[in-house]
């Protein structure tokens, strides 16, 4: 079963923390993104491997924009 | 011949001997150098500490002429302060600064804005209760506006004598925002409120609202409190530039060079009216310790505000967010971004916080503008 | 006109966060009014 972690706010991604195949535990730090001039983290919402990134570093990304899918 | 050398010598060391008569320049210098320190060290405000502790250090060398008249600060200072242009003339880089899209798009937020301002009210009681003149009282009290020009104009129209306490309350509580705010928000609310998730679903706001806003809010809002309108029309002006898009140099201008420059006057200026005799007085730790209470009570009031929306909400609005609705903007925003991730990871407050941010900012003035009219209107002024 | 410090003190707390509270209300009243009248259209180019 694989979950998707969707961006929380409008804003630009600016680091990316995981790669393709790692494992994460729940509520890790896997992305920060950037949103009115504020570095805000985004965590994992369930424990599992990374099975795809669907953004880029310095990509502006919606709110409920899929960012990553875990498996 | 001998004589005239000596006498000529003497007159050098003047500066000196003066400063051995008052301490109080000593002091003065020295609290000058401590803030520039903290603005460099500390990177706290370093745009205002800057030259604020530097004519602080100015003005209190002996005998220093800047502050005399045709001295070259009190010409800044007479032209600037005494009219309250300068920080009119902030106010329209601070409109064209700020984006009000979060406040449109949920205009429930506004009202947190206004909640946010009563501790300007509140300590301007206890100042009364303390036996400060009225409009002593009132410019104490603004600094829970926790907006630095809003500040000084109310101050510099009513209490000039107390500008530069007033002032250096106001600029640096604003730079303690996310010191003062996180354990008062904590203490106020319960774990399950602290944890509640608002979504955030943009909602686009058409482009005919943003521009009709400002110009609404100018008429209603100046038709409430004509005294304020200075302070209102100038924000408006600023932000009616930004949404039109056609004047991009004019925005620009305003938010850069403009402000930039008055910046570095007004820091001058506020430094300035630190003389030691004059600021060195149990009254200006009063007026600093008021200060830091109306920024606290101002966080109370928003967050219990905040409180009273979550039940009238059914449990949808997260009490943090009403410490948002001070006009330090855009600390408290990020403060409460900060506070609300640390208790729930999935919690992103930052854009509701910005929206009751932004409406802090037009409460901070609108309070102020209030004040002037409740004022007028009961004949104090 | 000459009144006493609570008096007065009193009158601007009501009277100040009552006006504070009520104009904002009144303005929050206007947005949404704003944003009836004139909804965002998705055609409408997003400005930046």
């Amino acid at each position: 079963m694989s979950t998707e972690v969707k961006s929380p706010i409008p804003g630009k991604i600016v680091e990316i923390l995981v790669n393709v195949g790692d494992q994460v535990a729940e509520d890790e730090e896997i992305i920060v993104m950037e949103a009115m001039k504020m570095k805000n983290p985004v965590y994992s919402t369930a424990a599992g491997s990374v099975q795809e990134i669907k953004v880029k570093e310095g990509e502006e990304v919606n709110e409920d924009q899929v960012l990553v899918v875990l498996g | 011949m001998e004589d005239a050398i000596i006498k000529g010598l003497l007159g050098l060391t003047v500066g000196f001997q003066h400063l051995l008569i008052d301490w109080r320049n000593v002091i003065m210098i020295l609290v000058g150098g401590v803030l520039i320190w903290l603005g460099i060290k500390k990177d706290c405000e370093p745009l205002l500490l800057l030259p604020i502790g530097f004519g602080c250090i100015l003005v209190n060398i002996p005998l220093s002429e800047v502050m005399m008249k045709d001295g070259f600060i009190r010409i800044i200072y007479d032209a600037g302060i005494d009219t309250e242009l300068f920080p009119l003339l902030i106010f329209i880089g601070i409109g064209a600064m700020t984006d009000f899209g979060p406040v449109l798009a949920r205009p429930s937020t506004f009202l947190l804005g206004a909640a946010g301002q009563f501790g300007i009210f509140l300590t301007l009681l206890l100042a009364l209760a303390l036996g400060f003149p009225k409009l002593e009282a009132i410019s104490i009290g603004i600094i829970g506006a926790c907006d630095g020009p809003t500040a000084i104009y109310v101050t510099s129209k009513f209490a000039p004598q107390i500008l530069g306490a007033v002032s250096v309350a106001a600029y640096s509580y604003m730079a303690l925002v996310p010191v003062i705010q996180p354990p008062i928000m904590k203490l106020l609310t319960t774990k399950k409120e602290r944890e509640t998730i608002m979504e955030y679903k943009a909602k686009p706001v058409s482009k005919t609202t943003k521009l009709l806003f400002p110009l609404v809010i100018t008429v209603i809002g100046g038709l409430i409190a004509p005294k304020g309108l200075p302070l209102l029309g100038t924000i408006m002006l600023g932000n009616f530039m930004r949404e039109s898009g056609v004047v991009e140099r004019l925005t620009k201008a305003s938010e850069n060079e403009i402000a930039n420059v008055v910046t570095l006057f007004l820091g001058l200026c506020i430094g300035c009216t630190m003389v030691g005799p004059a600021f060195i007085k149990a009254q200006t730790l009063i007026i600093l310790a008021l200060g830091f209470l109306a920024i606290c009570l101002d966080t109370v009031c928003g967050v219990c505000f905040g409180k009273i929306m979550r039940v009238v909400t059914g449990g949808k609005i997260n009490p943090l967010i009403g410490a948002a609705g001070i006009s330090a903007f855009p600390m408290a925003a990020r403060v409460v971004q900060k506070e609300g991730l640390k208790y729930n990871k999935r919690n992103y407050l930052l854009m509701h916080a910005m929206g009751a941010n932004a409406g802090g900012q037009i409460g901070s003035v609108i309070a102020a503008a209030i004040m002037l009219a409740i004022l007028a209107g009961m004949g104090v002024i | 006109m000459q009144m006493d410090n609570f008096t007065f003190g009193i009158t601007m707390l009501l009277c100040g966060m009552g006006g504070t509270l009520v104009t904002l209300w009144i303005m929050s009243l206007i947005m949404e009014a704003l944003g009836r009248l004139f909804p965002y259209k998705p055609e409408e180019k997003k400005e930046k």
